[in-house]
């Protein structure tokens, strides 16, 4: 256990002590037989934004219950500001998965019910209700009914009934999940300044790129936390770096280097991502001469070697393997073989075009997917991406433009195209009310994997969703990532050539999500197409090539790499002693979108070359009496990249959400 | 005060969004009084009734046309080349009434002169009407015979009080009445309180200080609102299409009503806050609010009827109390002196009620 024990009474930035706001001491949690969190000690300062990260299951959000006074806890104590967390209700605000809100109200009566509940004055509720919607962009939407917002807007609402209250301190439960790329950043941008204004945020999140973004990180495992740190404190102590390799055959690459892959050997972990391959490496410059050599004795290329500080998603799958939580699972009974189809185009649409009355949900989208590759369809919530989605697969008709699905054109519905294709849907309808089995059994014989067969594959399914022995428990009871995995595994089992995964991983973890992936990339191997889509830009690193869409255009098409170079300008990574001061500043200069707060890290995009940019910054924040401590040219995430592809096409007129 | 009203307005906000709710909340209730006080009728007429006579004598044409005189009865045609049973087998008939040869001489004579009257027993009250009313004809038909000298020493003047028309819509009417405010109110409430559980939106309550009294009070009311609504479009048809009226003092009613709004309001929201799931809840409501109403209430059959390992069960139904006040009001007129007891009753059985949902929501916590 490596833990960074904070001192009872902290320090905070500006020097003075003072009384944590989030105090817990060994705190469990216990359901029957199940111990969920067990003796866990945590402090959280005023004006921190704390992250709480860790596998399906590993009790965080047992712990937000009782932190926001909804549940009791078995033994230890929770304290916000020194006194019982039950006791300081109204002082917290609280975001659950769900959002609790009630679809069946307008935005505004949700916030007054909510306010009202807490004996707001009225006056104070309009107003900052108001004032907090105007913040969001959303007080047009004042009158909407909440059922019918997307679910971007759905969280800013939820955070709005939160912070009408004027909460000390906010709760918030992997709020982001579904939530696109666009909408997030706001809402982190929106965090960071409310943590400036002193409230404190404990949060939890499935998705690693994000939790960067956190003052500091407690990873929880099965009830416990193992560490707490800043994020680059927990990724230096893995004191690792990181290899990213580009090879021509990656394939072959990864089955070799991962015989020499394992937590106790030179290399730690060996991830495949859509043009490179990212090893874990203990002593990189060792690793970089042992792996030129290697390769070359194998025939191939090295096109290019990377050192990089290790991710905080390879730290923590790392860290769980260590602990001995493998994602393998048994080996895919493969019965077909589509190794033939490999490289024929099995997806083709050509100017496809849908409306629905006079709204254009999508206008001429053209693009191939050739059997073996996995494409990645990235774009914020409502640019069209489930609409082709279902134009793809044949379940919608385009209002124009011609589709072609494994070589056919003609009807796209026969049941000879229909038994090829898998489609995972959003909300895959997996039946709550009955078995794991019972599902499993019922999609073996819709998708008519054949009777033989059929028993192998369920099997496989069980396994590689971590759930056998477990097969009789009714689905409805499960969490969300879990059922994911069932639903990804019924997808698969009739073994169609072409899949459609939208957002298969929603709410997944990072070690569940790099099985997902293993798989998805040994289906591609074995020459199916694959399209996918998601949220989050750093999983979409591992497709071969991307489609970007905004407002139902597909405005950028490439490879992972090819996307990011086509990037204009540079990205310089400050860190100043008062970020967010630094962040408005800078942001008054310039389009918002080329700066955000990475916790103390502060991003900016520029046009200029690196160097004058620095000083010219750096001479800017000076003269308002910042500190700039260090400054550095960083790389693009992909992320960065998507936000300002969305946001060049804004101005254009072209409306990024449709509501 | 303040988060009662708040939760009562949002409760009723959520109603009137939903169309389909508000239908089930005020024209369901309308619909099904008029549906089954016009449809459910238990008086008896026009039950067909097939005559063989072998007589076809002028007293056997006097005995058949005393049975076309009747109301309940109504004489229909048969083949002659058919059976007796075969009428009633079929259908075509609820009683056959034969006439043997000699009928006529035997009355002449003024020997015994008997006829046969085939029931289908297969409806045992049917049966009996008709048979009652077969025997009532056939000793009036004697009496005319006998010149309507001789009088019995014994003679029942009957007159029918509070009901002169035997109208059996005056009567089911209040009942029905009640049967629809012990079920939709409490439905809605139930469905209500199980989708916060549902949708996890309890937490959000749960998160706020709101006491479970508050919480819980602001959603009863709520419900009363819609069952007081109710009330009052059905007690409009009542008033007009179904002509009935005050008997007498209408305050005991007035307040049985308030308190039984309560007391369903009660029942559904106990029902959501223990069972956290519609599709059972729904169940649950079925079973107190429409079962147990409609068969142990006394709605249909005398709650003296009921047999006695199961007539206890009528005691706790809340819905036995209302209808005797509702049927009270309209036709006896009893007022308070009458109905004291079961005012008193729906008032304990509702805050019956309501500490059990208070019990279940106490801690205002997740349970674990």
């Amino acid at each position: 256990m490596i833990t960074t024990s904070p001192a009872r009474i902290v320090e905070d930035h500006h020097g003075i002590t003072e009384q944590p706001a989030i105090d817990v001491r060994g705190l469990s949690k216990r359901y029957g037989k199940l111990e969920a969190v067990r003796g866990i000690t945590l402090e959280v300062r005023r004006g921190e934004i704390f992250g709480l990260i860790g596998p399906d299951g590993a009790g965080k959000t047992s712990t937000f219950q009782i932190l926001a006074g909804v549940m009791e806890a078995t033994s230890g104590s929770a304290n916000i500001f020194g006194r019982a967390a039950r006791e300081m209700r109204s002082q917290t605000g609280y975001l659950t998965q769900t959002f609790s809100l009630y679809p069946d109200l307008t935005v505004a009566e949700n916030i007054r019910y909510s306010g009202n509940l807490r004996r707001i004055p009225p006056h104070e509720i309009t107003e900052r209700g108001l004032q907090y919607l105007q913040l969001f962009d959303m007080d047009r939407f004042a009158d909407r009914l909440a059922g019918q917002l997307s679910g971007g807007m759905k969280q800013k609402l939820a955070l709005v009934c939160a912070l009408v209250p004027q909460p000390r301190v906010l709760l918030l439960d992997e709020p982001t999940t579904g939530v696109d790329p666009v909408s997030r950043r706001e809402f982190w941008d929106v965090l960071a300044h409310l943590t400036e204004e002193g409230l404190t945020i404990l949060l939890a999140t499935p998705y690693l790129d994000e939790a960067e973004r956190c003052h500091r990180i407690a990873f929880m495992y099965q009830g416990e936390i193992l560490q707490i740190g800043t994020p680059t404190e927990l990724c230096t102590s893995l004191g690792a770096k990181r290899i990213e390799l580009r090879t021509a055959d990656l394939r072959k690459a990864e089955s070799m280097l991962s015989r020499e892959t394992g937590p106790d050997k030179d290399i730690i972990d060996v991830q495949r991502f859509g043009d490179r391959l990212d090893l874990l490496v203990r002593d990189a410059d060792k690793e970089r001469k042992w792996l030129t050599e290697k390769l070359k004795g194998a025939g191939l290329s090295v096109d290019e070697m990377r050192v990089d500080e290790p991710t905080l998603e390879n730290t923590f799958v790392a860290r769980l393997r260590a602990l001995g939580r493998k994602a393998d699972t048994i080996e895919f009974p493969a019965k077909k073989d589509h190794s033939s189809l490999r490289g024929q185009v099995a997806v083709g649409a050509a100017n496809l075009v849908k409306e629905f009355g006079t709204f254009t949900a999508v206008r001429n989208v053209s693009l191939q997917i050739r059997n073996g590759e996995v494409y990645g369809l990235l774009g914020a919530n409502g640019a069209g991406k489930t609409t082709t989605i279902r134009m793809l697969c044949g379940l919608l008709d385009p209002t124009s433009g011609t589709m072609e699905l494994g070589g056919t054109s003609g009807n796209l519905r026969s049941e000879a195209v229909r038994k090829r294709i898998g489609y995972m849907s959003q909300k895959f309808s997996l039946y709550d009310d009955l078995t794991i089995r019972e599902n499993l059994d019922f999609f073996a014989g819709v998708y008519g994997v054949p009777e033989e067969e059929r028993e192998e594959k369920i099997r496989w399914v069980l396994s590689f969703s971590g759930l056998q022995g477990k097969q009789d428990q009714i689905t409805g009871s499960l969490p969300g990532g879990w059922k994911q995995r069932v639903a990804f595994g019924a997808a698969i089992m009739h073994e169609p050539d072409i899949l459609f995964l939208d957002e298969p991983t929603s709410g997944v973890d990072p070690l569940a999500r790099r099985a997902f992936w293993t798989m998805i990339n040994r289906l591609a191997d074995g020459g199916a197409a694959i399209l996918v889509t998601t949220h989050y830009l750093e999983e979409a690193e591992q497709c071969n090539r991307l489609g970007m869409m905004v407002a139902g255009e597909l405005v950028a098409e490439g490879t992972p790499s090819g996307i990011k170079s086509q990037q204009s300008g540079h990205l310089i990574e400050f860190i100043v002693d008062q970020p967010q001061r630094a962040a408005d500043l800078l942001k008054s200069d310039t389009e918002r979108w080329r700066v955000s707060l990475f916790g103390e890290r502060l991003h900016l995009i520029a046009e200029q070359d690196p160097a004058t940019a620095i000083q010219q910054t750096t001479k800017r924040l000076e003269e308002n009496g910042l500190h700039v401590i260090s400054a550095r040219e960083g790389r693009f995430s992909l992320e960065d990249v998507f936000i300002a592809i969305v946001e060049q096409t804004r101005p254009q007129g072209k409306p990024v959400t449709q509501n | 005060m303040r988060r009662i009203v708040a939760q009562a307005r949002k409760e009723l906000t959520q109603i009137v969004r939903d169309w389909r709710t508000l239908a089930l909340a005020l024209a369901l209730p309308v619909a099904l009084l008029l549906l089954l006080s016009v449809g459910l009728s238990l008086t008896v007429n026009e039950l067909p009734l097939v005559v063989q006579d072998f007589d076809g004598s002028t007293a056997s044409n006097g005995l058949i046309d005393a049975f076309r005189a009747s109301i309940t009865l109504h004489v229909v045609s048969w083949p002659v080349d058919k059976t007796a049973e075969e009428a009633l087998a079929s259908n075509a008939a609820r009683a056959v009434l034969i006439i043997p040869s000699h009928f006529g001489r035997d009355m002449a004579r003024g020997v015994n002169a008997p006829v046969q009257l085939m029931v289908d027993a297969s409806d045992a009250n049917t049966a009996k009407l008709v048979s009652g009313d077969a025997s009532q004809i056939t000793s009036a038909y004697n009496q005319r015979m006998a010149g309507g000298m001789q009088t019995g020493p014994v003679q029942a003047a009957i007159r029918l009080w509070f009901n002169p028309g035997l109208s059996s819509k005056k009567f089911y009417g209040p009942g029905i009445f009640v049967l629809a405010l012990s079920m939709f109110p409490p439905l809605l409430a139930a469905l209500a309180m199980a989708k916060e559980g549902e949708q996890k939106t309890i937490l959000q309550v749960y998160v706020s200080s709101i006491p479970a009294h508050e919480f819980l009070l602001g959603k009863i009311i709520a419900f009363m609102a819609v069952a007081l609504a109710e009330c009052l479009v059905m007690s409009l048809l009542l008033f007009t299409y179904f002509g009935l009226s005050f008997a007498g003092d209408p305050t005991p009613v007035v307040i049985a009503t308030i308190l039984y709004a309560f007391c369903v309001a009660a029942f559904g929201t106990m029902i959501g806050a223990i069972i956290p799931n519609q599709a059972a809840a729904l169940q649950a409501v079925a079973v107190g609010g429409f079962l147990l109403v409609f068969l142990l209430s006394g709605l249909i059959f005398p709650v003296e009827n009921i047999p006695e390992g199961l007539r206890w069960i009528s005691y706790i139904v809340w819905g036995r109390y209302y209808i005797e006040i509702v049927r009270d009001a309209l036709l006896q007129g009893g007022g308070w002196p009458a109905v004291w007891f079961q005012v008193l009753i729906i008032g304990v059985i509702g805050a019956g009620f309501y500490g059990l949902a208070w019990h279940g929501m106490r801690k205002m916590q997740v349970k674990a």
